[in-house]
């Protein structure tokens, strides 16, 4: 039995079609820099400096602890993972847009991080990894002296 | 309800200040039901809403600013689609599961869709 699953104001095939790639045209223009497309087999990462530590962040929907390794030397961090998408059992494949992915991302941090004190965690499909700056890279306030 | 059905209607219509993006979706096939798979990354359960209406099945995620992943892009993302179900389901079994990040919905066939196996008996 084939049924035909189709979008909200997909009432033509050949529309279809055409406003899939508007779609995809706007979803470029409109997307933040994060989502832009990354290189193929990679991952899209935002970084972000918090004042006391580097922030990094990556959309992993559907990934679970299991499948990434990270690790961090000589101030570099590396995340590996791998994303597999395929029909569950007894399921055959209709619409596919998920991709797959396996990836691996190298990252020369600009300040030096305390590896001890960094934390992973992945919560809603997102991961996160905090690393505190090492005690030299903090922001330090300089006390002005009245001459 | 009426807000999220209507969906490229109604952005266009009145721009709220959430990015609405249009998440990618797998659909499963098996004998017994359909299965709609989506990526809604940052997504928490409680702000996921998904609504049957006229045969029409949409679901809306938000995405909360404060996540780090979106700190210095700042703004809320709505992840948000529809889709016209087939004939022949069973609506009231429709069930969906959140985690993380991503949204399974199962959408039963009603009994008179499945295949049936015909026992042939010798006459």
């Amino acid at each position: 039995m084939l049924v035909r699953w189709s979008d909200h104001d997909s009432s033509h095939p050949a529309f279809d079609t055409l406003r899939r790639q508007m779609d995809r045209l706007f979803d470029e223009f409109e997307r933040p820099d994060i989502f832009r497309a990354a290189p193929a087999g990679s991952l899209p990462v935002t970084f972000f400096d918090s004042g006391s530590a580097l922030v990094f962040s990556a959309d992993v929907p559907g990934l679970t602890d299991k499948d990434f390794t990270l690790s961090l030397a000589q101030n570099v961090l590396t995340v590996q993972g791998e994303r597999r998408v395929r029909a569950p059992e007894g399921f055959v494949a209709q619409r596919q847009e998920r991709a797959g992915v396996r990836f691996s991302r190298s990252f020369a941090l600009p300040v030096r991080v305390d590896a001890e004190r960094t934390t992973a965690t992945l919560k809603d499909g997102v991961l996160t990894i905090t690393l505190p700056k090492a005690a030299e890279a903090q922001p330090r306030q300089i006390a002005v002296n009245a001459g | 309800m009426s807000e999220t059905t209507k969906t490229t209607k109604t952005e266009t219509a009145t721009p709220t200040k959430a990015r609405v993006l249009s998440p990618a979706v797998d659909i499963y096939e098996s004998r017994d039901e359909y299965l709609l798979v989506a990526d809604l990354p940052g997504v928490q359960q409680s702000e996921l809403s998904v609504n049957l209406h006229q045969g029409e099945l949409s679901f809306e995620g938000v995405r909360k600013p404060g996540e780090a992943g979106q700190a210095s892009q700042g703004g809320e993302i709505k992840y948000r689609r529809t889709f016209t179900l087939p004939g022949g389901i069973d609506a009231d079994k429709i069930e969906a599961k959140l985690s993380s990040g991503v949204l399974q919905l199962r959408v039963p066939k009603a009994a008179a869709l499945k295949p049936r196996q015909i026992s042939v008996t010798v006459g």
